[in-house]
């Protein structure tokens, strides 16, 4: 997606929305499994999950994608018994804050059904989860919990961070994982659009160079991928400074080698991730780089995520609760040249108002 | 006549409801009001009813669709709108917004966005009052969605075991969002409590503010006395479920049983007294929403403020 979007399109480039790309695999899922099924609430109404099931259940029947109760742990249950015995099932939350009602189920259940049992039995299943950001949100509906996710063993989390990354990653998890995958969908990446090319396919679960560089290393996560590419890109015409930006993706399972090489090359970090930095990816980042060598990093890493504290409602607070896109061109900038590095940083404060009008390419 | 001024009272009430939501949907376009906002119109009876008939020590629990629960229980309208607005003069200083509205010293506990996340509160307060002996209750309200939760069964079940002092208050507007509740319940609310020995009743005419009030009253003397009551009252959404628009366009629910409630809705049908009531309630909109505008922003003083 990202470089590919300079140069004049391939012929069989498109350009995909990641809702659109998103309802593509769902319907993919649905016709090349045919035990696949949806379920969640709103899964078969007019808005679809923000568009990524519409008029799948239309096309497929109500045995296949439907309408559930509030009944967020018990749904996680019934998926579990239906995984148990051979179903493909993929369930929804529209918001990443209701899948803690089934904190039970699939912590205590889901990751365990391989181990537990000594691999007697296994439990492939596909949770969408969507973290929310502007407008007001609050403290509910913002919630970010890959770090929690990922914490637990038998679990496998991703966080796709454009079109090209569900594309990849979606038709393979359905297909082949034989564990329950928990897919975290940030609501401001749906409305985007991305060039997608079939050149541009990758490896699915796994962390890919999303920009290369040789000053600084920015490890980041889902909507933060496209932040530290906007803000490479700033550093890069106004500084000079060249910084390599890796989008982690797998969060259970990233590609720590790609990390710790290119951290040897830039001696210099930032990470940026959509969730609170305490016992969060970025410490997690830097546990790895330790593990390996001490001394790779020249300085104190920079760290960006959500201030600590609940999601407030107010916009005042909000624009400066997440980082902005002025504090993730700062870190870079401060990590290349020291804190009194002089240079302009943008006038957005808000990525939010950027994301109203971004419409790529990156 | 006795009734006629209670009649008036609640009129009131459920007409600033209505006029302030009224306002928001007008000032929505401006973004001034820069939070997701599940409106009640159309189910202003409820709270103004169950509020009016409640002690004012009275505890509510409360969802995320409740500016109607906030005034009739007496919350303050310029700390509504600051709120609203996001301002520092916000009841919660901007941290709250519409979807978590609260006013603990007029005895609204809080909304929740996490549905039915608050009925076990309820529970655990009225348990306490009961231990502390005296004759305060809580009430919990919820929506008909909510009662599919388990943690409404469970708070059902303690309660019961407990003989906890508490009002179960479902507001059924037969939608959860876009979904119709034959869909998504196997049982009838007043019979599924029965079964934990749960006392209960079920009122049809949702829009009648005296017969809300007076269930209530029924209710709460249940209640007081030391026993949990379920009160489900029929009631109709007239907008989307969140946003300040319509939604028949979309056809999952035709207008017919929302013109049917407005036939019958008081704030309609007796439009003698909102044209009285109407301009002195205006102006004390006007007034709030002045506040709102001139109450500063917060800032980095206050993001990490009252986080333990
Ligand atoms: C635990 C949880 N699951 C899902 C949602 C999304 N959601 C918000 S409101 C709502 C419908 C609730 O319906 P009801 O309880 O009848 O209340 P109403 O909105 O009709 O007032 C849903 C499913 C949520 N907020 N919390
Ligand atoms: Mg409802």
């Amino acid at each position: 997606m990202t470089m590919a979007a300079a140069k004049p399109l391939a012929q069989s480039s498109r350009v995909l929305s990641y809702a659109g790309a998103l309802l593509e695999t769902m319907d993919g899922a649905l016709r090349d499994h045919p035990n696949a099924f949806i379920m969640g609430q709103g899964v078969d109404d007019f808005k679809g999950i923000f568009g990524s099931t519409t008029g799948l259940a239309e096309k497929y029947g109500a045995k296949r994608v439907f309408d559930v109760p509030l009944m967020e742990e018990g749904m996680t249950g019934v998926a579990i018994g239906a995984a148990l015995v051979g179903d493909y099932p993929i369930t929804t939350h529209i918001r990443a804050d209701f899948s803690f009602l089934a904190m039970n189920q699939i912590i205590n259940m889901a990751a365990k059904y391989s181990y537990m049992f000594g691999g007697l039995m296994r439990c492939p299943m596909l949770i969408r989860i969507v973290v929310g950001r502007s407008w007001g949100q609050g403290a509910q509906h913002s919630q970010s919990p890959q770090a929690t996710f990922a914490h637990y063993p038998g679990l496998t989390v991703v966080m796709p961070s454009s079109s090209q990354a569900v594309l990849d990653m979606y038709p393979a998890i359905i297909n082949r994982h034989p564990g329950p995958v928990i897919s975290i969908e940030h609501r401001l990446l749906y409305n985007l659009d991305f060039t997608i090319s079939p050149a541009d396919k990758r490896v699915p679960l796994t962390s890919y160079v999303a920009r290369e560089g040789s000053d600084v290393t920015v490890v980041a996560t889902s909507v933060m991928v496209l932040e530290a590419l906007r803000a490479a890109q700033y550093v890069q015409d106004r500084a000079g400074v060249s910084a390599e930006v890796i989008d982690l993706n797998s969060i259970s399972h990233p590609d720590w080698e790609l990390v710790a090489a290119s951290v040897r090359k830039t001696r210099r970090l930032v990470t940026a991730d959509t969730s609170w930095l305490e016992y969060g990816v970025g410490g997690e980042v830097c546990r790895q780089l330790m593990m390996r060598d001490p001394g790779l990093l020249r300085q104190p890493p920079a760290m960006l995520g959500m201030a600590p504290a609940p999601c407030p409602t107010a916009k005042s607070l909000e624009d400066i609760y997440y980082p902005s896109q002025h504090d993730t061109v700062d870190a870079i900038l401060t990590q290349a040249k020291g804190k009194n590095h002089g240079i302009d940083l943008p006038v957005e404060r808000s990525m939010t108002e950027g994301y109203k009008r971004f419409r790529g390419p990156f | 006549m006795k009734d006629e001024a209670i009649y008036r009272r609640l009129f009131r009430t459920a007409l600033l409801i209505r006029l302030v939501e009224e306002r928001i949907i007008a000032l929505y376009p401006s973004d001034k009001i820069q939070s997701p906002v599940h409106l009640s119109i159309g189910q202003e009876a409820v709270a103004v009813g169950v509020c009016d008939a409640l002690r004012a020590d009275d505890l509510v629990f409360a969802t995320y669709r409740s500016h109607g629960f906030y005034i009739a229980k007496g919350g303050k309208l310029d700390a509504m709108f600051a709120e609203l607005y996001g301002r520092k003069d916000g009841i919660s200083g901007g941290k709250a917004g519409s979807m978590h509205l609260a006013a603990p010293d007029v005895g609204l506990m809080g909304s929740s966005a996490v549905v039915a996340s608050t009925i076990p509160h309820a529970v655990g307060a009225a348990l306490s009052f009961k231990r502390r002996g005296g004759d305060r209750i809580a009430a919990a309200v919820f929506g008909d969605g909510a009662t599919e939760e388990g943690v409404y069964h469970e708070s059902l079940n303690f309660a019961a075991l407990m003989r906890v002092p508490v009002l179960f208050l479902c507001e059924d507007n037969g939608l959860a969002v876009h979904s119709h509740r034959p869909i998504r319940q196997s049982y009838r609310l007043i019979e599924h409590a029965a079964a934990y020995g749960i006392a209960g009743r079920r009122l049809e005419e949702g829009w009648d503010m005296l017969a809300v009030r007076q269930a209530t009253l029924e209710a709460a003397a249940h209640v007081r006395s030391g026993e949990p009551f379920v009160l489900e009252i029929a009631t109709s959404r007239y907008k989307e479920h969140v946003g300040v628009g319509e939604d028949f366009h979309f056809n999952y629910r035709t207008t017919d049983s929302v013109d049917a409630w407005k036939r019958r809705d008081p704030l309609i049908v007796d439009a003698k007294l909102v044209a009285e009531l109407s301009p002195e309630l205006e102006r004390e909109i006007d007034a709030a929403v002045a506040y709102a505008e001139a109450s500063p922003a917060p800032g980095r003083l206050e993001l990490l403020t009252d986080v333990i």
